[in-house]
């Protein structure tokens, strides 16, 4: 579903990824790990379009992203640490404007659960402004889920979450893998990756350090012993450093 | 403790003052800083009236012209002046502002409240704080008015007079929210004050408007001068109860009117006294100023926090949901949902059936207006004030009408994850600012139309057909002006994000102010070389065809030739920026 071929990004003189190749299939969560610096959000960012790769190609459901970026967008959904809303625009008419962009035809209905399955239903005729931080994040995520997208790339996806919007998310993602999403997240909480992703990429420096599901990592950097937990493999693969 | 105090203040300035400095280290607060710096030297070094400095002792016809103004004036100028600060301190009382009586920062708050310092001295330093804006202020209005050379006085007298009216209007400011404050403790709610605040300003309307009734001056009859028209206005406003409130502004205003040094030095002790009284009543108001101030200072930071977001919206009331501008249907054009939706950010004022309204108003209010007032006064009137503003709305508007791509750039990550292209995004983005200034060039246009039109039909060759085709092809023309216009900042926007960015900082100094004028001449200089071709076309097109197919099909055709140069322009322009667009990653564009 998502295919990364040689995929690099260049700022000037300064590569903040390099030579990047991973597959992601329908129903695997990869996360995305790294000390600060380490090219995720670069990563990301080429993944879901916002800004184009110095090299590499990557294909979204099999279509080529920088040859046919329109159509290969229909099928991604990006989910930012910090909610973008319209200042504007209440919450059913993000997913009305959401459903125009899109071409959702049936709109209304899909609007309607989503809304009443992220428990906004009520909150439907107000602003950003009025809501909370938490509510903020579930009409983005509602926007993002409006098209029924079977790519979504979150980053950073528990940022300023209570507990129980932390376990609702944590929830949300498994569910739509479980449904046949392939799923991209960033994150330095290595507990959300432990729970959520089947498969952990760990960068350094742009560069991939470590590629596979959570056994083949622990295998390969647990040297035999037993019980060693993610953050401890974190530490190991990346030499406990960000250079 | 107040050594303490000032030690905060002065550092503070320091710092701020280095790091502006600092920062002309970089080429684009140099540049705007020197663009700054040449338009303030023009503005203060201008004279008043713009063609030199009239002299007294020059002997000329004009000097002594100028000196029969100057005898005239000033004693207008000291009662329009006290009129202007009664309604001020009206204003005050009735529509005060959110700001508590005593403003601090986040930081101030969380430093100084908990320390041992007394409410006085947190007052002192709010005042002394003040101190620094006011002076500062007091030294740039004297140098936009210095060229007011009919004032007489000295520099150092003007600067004093205006530090003295802006401190007392500050000190009223301040103890007017204070008393507000202890009306609101004692549980008196908004509407019981406004009507007692209203009431008493009845009684004083009808107190005043009864010996100004009676004793009303005559105006002058035939051909007269605006001096005599204010000297009559004035003589009217100067009357009775209403002299008796005019007087403590006249007082104010004394100093900074002051001809000469000796009767600045005996306006002074009057004004001196009314600061003394401000200053006595603010120190001496029991008011619990702290709830307010933190709730103010939270209220900032989340505004500052905003800005630094990327939302550029200034005041603080909230926003509220808006009815819909037309149904968003789906499926359908993507660019719309972007119109729509830019237009339900904007005021419910940009509403087609307001525009209409305005449509009809015009068509019925414009041909009345010349009927009743007599033709040709009016009519020149109407043309030339809707001309003005149709030309200051053609070259300015873009400037202030930014419901487009400016305003959404913080969200160019979102934007640029939807499947379209960057050209349908831009396309969609610009269309809410291409509405608002398109209805009101139309509506300027109607109205510059109606207002020839008496003019009009006494020539001959401007048939009525001419007229409506003429017309009617400006009126074709309009929405793609204003979108060539428009596509003129968002290409600044997304050429120069950095510079763009630096631009929309609130506040910030003589630099900023360059940048941002250096942005406003590259548009009127982009603008007239894009145009200068669809000109010179258009009208070779007319000079060449009139005689063959005669004006109003010249005119047509000379109309399609321009619209297909700016389509095509526009077309260039979109799919250029859209490619831009979709490369633009801010976050790097922004990196220092």
């Amino acid at each position: 579903m998502i295919e990364v071929s040689a995929l690099s990004k260049r700022y000037g003189d300064f590569t903040a990824v390099r030579d990047l190749s991973f597959t992601v299939q329908p129903g695997e969560v990869l996360g995305l790990v790294g000390p600060n610096g380490a090219g995720k959000t670069s990563t990301l960012r080429s993944l879901a379009g916002i800004i184009p790769p110095s090299g590499g190609t990557v294909r979204i459901g099999g279509i080529d992203l920088a040859a046919e970026p329109v159509a290969a967008k229909r099928l991604l959904a990006f989910f930012p640490d910090e909610p973008r809303l319209f200042d504007y625009l209440t919450v059913r008419q993000h997913l009305n404007f959401v459903a125009r962009i899109y071409g959702v035809a049936d709109h209304a209905a899909l609007a309607q659960s989503l809304l009443e399955e992220l428990e906004i239903a009520e909150k439907a005729d107000q602003l950003p402004g009025e809501l909370s931080r938490g509510m903020k994040q579930k009409l983005a995520i509602a926007c993002g889920l409006l098209h029924s997208p079977r790519v979504m790339f979150f980053d950073e996806p528990l940022t300023g979450l209570d507990p129980l919007g932390i376990r609702r998310m944590k929830d949300s993602i498994l569910r739509r893998a479980r449904d046949g999403a392939a799923i991209v997240l960033s994150s330095h909480l290595l507990h959300l990756l432990e729970e959520v992703c089947s498969h952990v990429l760990i960068l350094k420096k742009g560069e991939k350090i470590a590629h596979g599901s959570l056994a083949e990592i622990s295998a390969q950097f647990a040297h035999g012993e037993t019980g060693v937990s993610l953050e401890e493999i974190f530490i190991r693969a990346t030499g406990g450093s960000e250079n | 403790m107040l050594g303490a105090l000032l030690y905060l203040r002065l550092t503070s300035l320091k710092n701020l003052l280095l790091s502006r400095l600092r920062r002309l280290r970089q080429p684009k607060y140099l540049l705007g800083a020197a663009v700054g710096a040449a338009y303030f030297y023009f503005i203060f070094s201008r004279p008043f009236g713009g063609s030199g400095r009239p002299s007294i002792s020059s002997g000329s016809a004009t000097a002594a012209s100028f000196t029969l103004l100057s005898a005239e004036l000033l004693p207008l100028l000291s009662v329009f002046g006290a009129f202007a600060l009664v309604l001020i301190a009206l204003f005050t009382w009735l529509v005060p502002s959110e700001k508590p009586g005593l403003t601090f920062s986040e930081a101030e708050v969380a430093f100084l409240f908990p320390a041992p310092i007394s409410r006085r001295r947190l007052i002192h330093f709010r005042l002394l704080g003040a101190q620094l804006h006011i002076l500062l202020s007091a030294i740039f209005f004297t140098l936009l008015s210095r060229g007011w050379s009919f004032l007489g006085g000295h520099v150092l007298t003007h600067i004093v007079g205006w530090w003295l009216v802006l401190t007392v209007v500050n000190l009223h400011f301040t103890g007017a929210a204070l008393t507000l404050n202890r009306i609101f403790d004692a549980g008196i709610s908004v509407w019981r004050r406004r009507l007692v605040i209203l009431g008493g300003l009845a009684v004083l309307v009808v107190a005043a408007a009864i010996p100004i009734w009676q004793n009303a001056p005559a105006f002058p009859t035939g051909n007269f001068g605006p001096g005599a028209f204010f000297s009559a206005i004035a003589r009217t406003i100067d009357t009775g109860l209403l002299s008796w409130l005019l007087y403590p502004g006249k007082l104010l205003l004394a100093p900074f009117l002051a001809a000469d040094i000796r009767t600045f030095f005996f306006a002074l002790g009057p004004a001196a006294l009314l600061l003394a009284v401000h200053y006595f009543w603010v120190l001496r108001l029991e008011v619990s100023f702290e709830e307010a101030s933190v709730a103010h200072a939270e209220k900032r930071a989340a505004r500052v926090g905003r800005f630094q977001a990327g939302d550029y919206r200034l005041g603080s009331a909230p926003v509220k949901a808006r009815r819909e501008p037309f149904p968003l249907r789906v499926p359908g054009r993507p660019e719309l949902a972007f119109l729509w939706k830019n237009l339900l950010g904007t005021r419910a004022l940009f509403h087609w059936r307001v525009w209409a309204g305005c449509a009809v108003a015009i068509m019925i209010g414009v041909p009345w207006i010349i009927r009743a007032g007599g033709e040709a006064p009016f009519a020149a009137i109407i043309a030339t004030v809707a001309a003005v503003f149709a030309i200051y709305t053609l070259l300015l508007g873009p400037q202030l009408a930014r419901q487009d791509l400016r305003s959404d750039l913080p969200n160019s990550d979102i934007l640029k994850t939807y499947p379209l292209t960057g050209w349908q995004i831009l396309l969609g983005q610009l269309l809410t600012p291409i509405a608002i200034l398109t209805g009101l060039l139309w509506l300027s246009l109607l109205a510059v139309m109606l207002a020839l039109a008496p003019r009009a039909e006494t020539v001959s060759w401007l048939t009525p057909g001419f007229r409506l085709t003429a017309g009617l092809c400006a009126a074709a023309v309009i929405p793609a002006l204003c979108t060539l216009q428009l596509l003129i900042p968002n290409a600044a926007a997304l050429l120069f994000p950095a510079w763009f960015q630096s631009t929309r900082t609130r506040g910030g100094g003589i630099e900023l102010m360059g940048q941002r004028l250096i942005f406003v001449i590259g548009q009127l200089f982009v603008i007239l070389i894009s145009l200068l071709p669809v000109v010179l076309s258009c009208a070779l097109v007319i000079f060449a065809s009139q005689w063959l197919i005669g004006p109003t099909a010249a005119v047509v055709l000379a109309t399609l030739l321009a619209l297909a140069i700016l389509a095509a322009k526009i077309a260039v322009g979109l799919w250029w920026l859209g490619e831009r667009f979709e490369k633009l990653d801010l976050a790097t564009e922004l990196r220092p």
